[in-house]
């Protein structure tokens, strides 16, 4: 029989009555109020054990009822693991205990909770170990009793959002401290960003007193006032360099989650306390829980937790739970009073609920609820993020923060203790200083940005902190009793199992946690670490000092993938021609980061029209790099393995680019348009990383140099112009462009006005092997331009042609692409470029491993190679052996039929004894069948002297 | 004959037999509650010692552990200034694979996977050796065209390594998104079955206890401060043509004539102090890990384009790994925008898991070499050697590097499989390429 667990109308509460909502529990439909959590909601419903632990599957129950506790997942949907102590309920929501089977209340891995003397932490290391081959049944029984929820791999990605912010003060925790820190620092001027993990303001306040609620009203009225922009259900969840502050908003309007991304000028942690729970046998019984828990549940939901309660108190939260308790009817049947040295022993019970209660002094008392109150751990994560050591103070039984940092400041109770009014105060300074040193950066800043406006006043002098600390209140030590419990709930492990590993050697708190796998379940060590320091200290016989904690690392509240990803900025990249080759029937190829044609429907065709009349290409992909200032040549030295120190204006020279280990990274042209000013192009796929090898360069190893580099990839529409009637046509587009050969020879550019778009630069190359153009126009009139190049040529016979058939007329004319037929291992000598590599500079990238490389006679050979059969196109990567074995000599790297030649030809790269014109080789298909192919004698398997581009 | 197999197995044949792990041990032990004995033995630091090994890692230990259990060499001290296994060995995602593209990178990371494959019952300790299979994505024509390649040098070195299509990828891990509509479609995949996963802490603890069992001794919290060198023609008598005669540590000093240096993240300021100079360049590398839920990713997936890697442990966390970050530090602090291109990336595979939740990322240090593969063995200082620059890849090559420097040592022969790793190849021109795979893909 159920019974209704909501404890008549109170004041505060946070349940709106008059607002029921339906959900269902395990497929039961119950009812909660608006303002319910699903913990509160479910309580009520006098759902009492609500999760099973991760080994043992011994039932749980609400422990800390707050974002932290270890028993309270549950799958609510598609969406697992949803901290139901936070999460506030909604109407329809389908809520269900996680891995339990068959279900939560007969669950047949509960059976382990009686073998559990074998199975000690890190048992799984002991056994298991033969036979070998039974390892993978067992690793697949081990993986079913992974925890958590279960994901519907057909979750939509739905809608994530990032925002980035620049408050001067960003106040994380919205407490007594943390509100008052956040009032001050606006009345001081400073704009001020007050995140809340709770779904309100208040802190402990909201499940405090009559007055300690209605003084956080007032506070956060004044909050409001001041103009602090609040968020709630966020959580500050990293800190890193230079106070760059991770905050996750959970409740946003539109967005599943946001992660804001906010630039502190000053960080003020008033992140609270977090009540630890007790060691001590039988602690995780359902009906176990901190004095916080159950003061959330009856005085901010009207629930209540339980009829009968032993509540072991060791401070003032705990005799204000036994309070609070009695005021709303609830028997407390004991008060145990650590003060005065009394204890728990063990907590019985059966597997709904805890029964009775052994105390120290040998009495049992009967009970339903067990209530806690032995002290609290600071959540010193954002000051460990801050570079902080926390240090362990005794007579408090807590850490606190050990460093003064000049930009985060604490306050509060993760700073020290008071009254009421006294956090309050502490707040305020902080939150004063807090402003007045966010004016000092803030001025800092201005002043060193080079285009910000110069402050107008001097640099205020720096705030001193003369803040009067907070006191720090004696509290008894109690983090186990006599007897051995749980100490990390979500991976099932007792203080046994830490002491047993200890004195095994795992002694440190490192690699006890790594043995144990203590403090690394959802909650990161926050309910845990302390007591497993605790309990290391004690079978060590040392001091919690001594011991040390291990060091928190974000985020410090989860984080959802969607929200850390947000919106995918990573846009497809298409050059501004893109509307036409769609129009026009072109096949789209994915090529890194961008969609071009591939062709546009017959590549053979658009090849033989490029080698007879005139084709053009959008190779806007190509990377772009805009260099001036006096020492281009000197980083064009550095990054070429060839000279450029007498590049002459209007000149255009090839460059191959290597890293030190003399490894091809790149290779590409570079022209010189001015005195100062260089235009050097990329791969397409090296636009990027090519960008970042320069700036490595100047900015690691020759800041001095002056040279900036600008990638301007994007900024212009490359178009190539090829075939012998190319120039006819450029002649119609060009007025102030001398175009004859004597004036305008192959590698040359020219500046000028194309298309009547001025602004433009063309240069004479000939990747496809034959005369040919290569225009950048500014973007935004490259269509306008391929129009044009496209009306104006009707006659010539132009026609567009795609990456496709370019491929084809560069594998004729033997010119390699880096990355394809080179690899991570070819170095320059390789390609057959030796001619480039010019070892009398005084450095170059890759230059003492190059000098070695063009002595080394085993190093493989490019060469061009074509198949017996000319019908046979072997697949690129297929590998050269040698006859009748396996003996790797070489591979296929590039393999296309060649319409102009009507026959296949091919790249590889062989070794060199096998590289001699006429030698025949043996190919392996990847069928495995094996063909032969001849090596050629000229890297170019169509026009070798390059007659055709000279023209 | 009975201590030979004792060996084999990793045991001293001196100590209780009880100690060995089974079921029957941990059955006895639960029924009669008796715990076990230290996994290594805490003695004191004594003042002098055959071989010295800097670093209490994977590389350390299995050194530690080979030079005591193949080669009867046991007054030997592994140092270590924090505790064991808490620099990379303690990082890293724990993949291991074999699928490398040079014939020399086949040979050395199949005879690590041998020792991988037999480890459990060598070191007596289940390294929950996970042979879940390791799929590398491709995501462009261009990374199929490498894939094929590897593939096809695997095939004929008798590496079980093909090119899959996205039908099979899919098969093989339902999370992933292989529609055309995606933003870097999967056009294909390397799949590796014999690839998979380890408890790496298990490997740290595995070659601890048995160098342990074979008398090695384990110091952690021992810094080592400066290397003690005589005769070189460096300053204070360091570098070439000096000899190591001991190190000075933050516990006191100890003279031994080997010192090795196994560190990882500070190997050149370990070197610096022989006098020796490494080209290395140390780099971070960040990881993070998930929220557990009921396993859904049955195999490794690699996506070299998207720059990560991630798998699914046994206890269900997520567990991503990304390239190294473009820039040198010592600096371990994680960033956020790891975590946010991490997290857009994953998406970008596996669209489905938007609403897990990421509970911890750390960063670990690399040491870089020019070439991409490691330095072993001697250097210019007579007994100082070095097993370092690991790059991103250490873990994997681990068990392999402990024996054959241990091999070194012992025999003061340096062995074919580490012949290409040597110092002295960047002042010959020598350098190793296993680029392409190693530092490529996890």
């Amino acid at each position: 029989m159920t019974r209704n667990r909501r404890l008549a109308p109170q004041i505060g509460e946070v349940i709106n009555r008059s607002a029921p909502l339906g959900f269902t529990w395990n497929g039961k439909p119950l009812t909660g109020f608006v303002g319910d959590t699903i913990a509160s909601a479910l309580v009520a419903n006098d759902v009492r054990v609500v999760s099973r632990s991760m080994k043992y599957h011994r039932p749980r129950g609400y422990m800390t009822n707050d974002f932290w506790d270890p028993n309270a997942f549950m799958q609510v949907g598609d969406d697992p693991n949803v901290r139901s102590a936070h999460r506030l309920l909604e109407g329809g929501m389908a809520i269900e205990a996680q891995n339990v089977w068959p279900s939560l209340d007969r669950d047949i891995k509960a059976a382990n909770g009686l073998v559990k003397r074998f199975l000690s932490a890190g048992f799984y290391y002991k056994t298991f170990i033969r036979p070998q081959t039974l390892w993978p049944a067992y690793e697949k029984v081990l993986a079913t009793f992974a925890p958590g929820g279960t994901v519907d791999l057909d979750t939509p990605h739905g809608y994530y959002d990032k925002r980035y912010a620049h408050p001067d003060v960003v106040v994380a925790g919205g407490g007594p401290a943390g509100m008052a820190a956040a009032i001050a620092a606006a009345q001081s001027g400073a704009q001020v960003m007050l995140v809340e993990h709770a779904h309100v303001l208040g802190g402990h306040l909201r499940w405090g007193s009559i007055a300690d609620r209605a003084l956080a009203d007032e506070l956060a009225a004044e909050v409001h006032g001041a103009g602090v922009e609040v968020l709630t259900d966020s959580t500050v969840t990293g800190r890193y360099d230079d106070n760059w502050t991770a905050i996750v908003q959970r409740s946003h309007p539109i967005a599943i989650e946001r992660l804001i991304k906010a630039r502190a000028k000053t960080l003020v942690v008033a992140a609270g306390l977090i009540e630890r729970p007790y060691v001590f046998a039988g602690n995780d019984k359902p009906g176990v829980m901190t004095s916080g828990a159950v003061r959330r549940f009856v005085n901010v939901h009207s629930v209540r937790p339980g009829e009968r309660a032993v509540v072991f108190s060791a401070n003032a939260d705990g005799d204000a739970a036994a309070a609070d308790l009695e005021r709303v009817g609830i028997r407390v049947a004991r008060v145990v009073d650590a003060r005065a040295g009394e204890n728990v022993i063990e907590a019985h019970g059966n597997s709904r609920s805890v029964e009775s209660v052994e105390l120290a002094d040998g009495s049992t008392v009967d009970c339903d609820l067990l209530v806690t109150a032995v002290g609290w751990t600071a959540p010193t994560s954002l000051l460990n993020m801050a570079g902080d050591r926390p240090s362990y103070h005794e007579q408090s039984a807590r850490f606190f923060g050990s460093a003064s940092i000049d930009d985060v400041l604490t306050t509060g109770g993760i700073a020290g203790d008071g009254s009421i009014d006294q956090l309050v105060e502490h707040g305020r300074l902080t939150g004063r200083l807090a402003a007045a040193r966010a004016a000092v950066i803030g001025h800092q800043l201005q002043a060193a940005t080079a285009r910000a406006v110069e402050p107008a006043n001097a640099e205020p002098a720096w705030p001193t902190d003369d803040r009067a600390p907070l006191d720090r209140h004696a509290h008894p030590e109690l983090f186990r009793s006599s007897t051995h419990g749980i100490v990390d709930f979500s991976e099932d492990v007792s203080s046994k199992d830490l002491v047993s590993a200890a004195n095994e050697g795992y002694d440190s708190v490192e690699l006890l946690k790594r043995f144990t796998t203590a403090t690394m379940g959802p909650a990161q060590g926050k309910l845990e670490t302390v007591n497993t320091v605790a309990v290391l200290a004690e079978a060590r016989g040392e001091t919690i000092e001594q011991v040390g904690t291990t060091v928190w690392r974000p985020p410090y509240a989860p984080i959802t993938l969607g929200a850390l990803g947000g919106r995918v900025f990573e846009p497809v990249r298409v050059s501004s021609i893109q509307p036409w080759h769609e129009a026009h029937g072109a096949t789209p190829i994915l090529a890194g980061q961008w969609v071009r044609p591939e062709h546009y429907g017959d590549p053979m065709a658009e090849v033989r029209n490029t080698r007879t009349n005139v084709g053009v290409i959008d190779v806007t992909p190509l990377g772009k790099l805009d260099l001036r200032g006096p020492d281009v040549p000197k980083l064009l030295n550095q990054l070429y393995t060839n000279k450029w120190s007498k590049l002459a204006v209007g000149a255009v020279r090839y460059g191959l680019m290597c890293a030190e280990d003399g490894v091809v990274l790149d290779d590409g042209v570079t022209a010189r348009l001015s005195d100062d000013h260089y235009m050097m192009t990329t791969t397409s796929s090296g636009a990027g990383s090519i960008w970042e090898w320069a700036e490595s360069w100047l900015q690691t190893e020759h800041p001095d140099w002056r040279v900036h580099v600008t990638p301007v990839t994007t900024g212009f529409t490359s178009i190539n112009v090829a075939g012998p009637k190319s120039r006819d046509l450029m002649q119609r587009l060009v007025t102030d462009i001398d175009l004859s050969p004597d004036s305008f020879s192959y590698m040359q550019v020219r500046s000028g006005t194309i298309a009547d778009v001025a602004g433009c630069f063309m240069w004479r190359i000939g990747f496809t092997g034959e005369l040919s153009y290569e225009l950048h126009v500014p973007a935004g009139y490259g269509l306008h331009v391929w129009k044009r190049l496209l009306a104006e040529g009707v006659d010539l016979g132009v026609q567009p042609f795609g990456l496709e058939a370019q491929r084809i007329m560069r594998l004729e004319k033997g010119h390699f692409i880096v990355g394809q037929d080179t690899d991570g291992l070819t170095k320059a000598p390789t390609t057959g470029l030796a001619n480039l590599i010019k070892l009398d500079k005084v450095d170059f990238a890759g230059k003492a491993e190059l000098a070695w490389a063009l002595d080394d006679d085993t190093a493989p050979v490019l060469v061009s190679l074509q198949p017996t059969d000319p019908r046979l196109v072997p697949d690129e990567a297929c590998q050269i052996v040698r006859a009748g074995t396996n003996e790797i000599l070489g591979r296929i790297t590039s393999s296309l039929m060649s319409p102009t030649l009507n026959r296949s030809i091919c790249l590889g790269q062989v070794l060199p004894h096998v590289a001699a014109a006429g030698t025949e080789l043996t190919v392996v298909l990847v069928d495995g069948r094996r063909a032969t192919a001849r090596v050629m004698e000229h890297h170019a398997h169509y026009d070798p002297e390059g007659e055709r581009l000279r023209v | 004959m009975a201590r030979a197999k004792a060996a084999a197995a990793g045991v001293n044949p001196k100590a209780k037999a009880s100690a060995k792990y089974s079921a029957f041990g941990l059955i006895s032990r639960g029924a009669t509650n008796t715990s076990w004995p230290r996994v290594w033995r805490d003695v004191p630091l004594k003042k002098t010692y055959d071989v010295v090994i800097v670093g209490g890692g994977v590389h350390g230990l299995a050194c530690a552990y080979y030079l005591a259990a193949n080669h009867g060499i046991t007054n030997v001290a592994v140092l270590d200034k924090a505790d064991l296994g808490s620099g990379g060995s303690g990082r890293n995602t724990a993949i291991v694979r074999s699928n490398y593209l040079t014939p020399e990178g086949v040979a050395f990371y199949d005879r690590s996977l041998d020792l991988y494959n037999t480890m459990a019952v060598d070191l007596n300790i289940n390294v929950m050796f996970s042979r879940r299979g390791h799929m590398t994505l491709a995501h462009t024509d261009s990374a199929l065209r490498t894939m094929r390649w590897r593939a096809e040098v695997n095939k004929l070195q008798d590496i079980d390594s093909s090119v899959i299509d996205p039908s099979e990828v899919k098969k093989l891990a339902p999370s992933l998104d292989v529609s055309d509509h995606a933003r870097y479609p999967i056009v294909g995949a390397l799949y590796h079955p014999p690839g998979g996963t380890i408890r790496h802490d298990a490997v740290v603890w595995g070659y601890a206890r048995a160098a342990d069992h074979h008398g090695v001794e384990m110091h952690q919290k021992t810094e080592v401060l400066d290397i003690v060198v005589e005769g070189g023609t460096g300053p204070e008598g360091k570098g070439a043509g000096g000899k190591v005669t001991g190190v000075r540590t933050s516990r006191g000093d100890i003279s031994a004539p080997i010192v090795i240096n196994c560190t990882a993240g500070w190997a050149t300021l370990i070197s610096d102090m022989a006098g020796v100079s490494l080209p290395i360049s140390t780099r971070p590398l960040q990881a993070a890990v998930t929220e557990p839920v009921k396993v859904f990713l049955p195999t490794v997936v690699v996506s070299g384009s998207l720059h990560v890697y991630v798998s699914q442990t046994d206890r269900g966390e997520l567990v991503f790994g990304a390239s190294v970050d473009p820039f040198n530090t010592y600096n371990i602090r994680g960033s956020l925008e790891f975590t946010e291109e991490l997290a857009g990336h994953v998406l970008e595979l596996m669209p489905g898991i938007s609403r897990m939740r990421l509970l911890r990322q750390w960063s670990g240090l690399c040491d870089m070499t020019p070439d991409y593969s490691p330095v072993m063995g001697i250097t210019p200082v007579d007994g100082f050697l070095c097993d370092v620059g690991w790059g991103t890849y250490g873990f994997k090559a681990g068990p392999v590097s402990g024996e054959q420097m241990a091999a070194a040592i012992a025999t003061g022969q340096t062995p074919t499989l580490i012949e290409p790793f040597s110092l002295s190849r960047f002042a010959k021109g020598d350098l190793v390429g296993e680029k392409g795979a190693a530092a490529v893909g996890h």
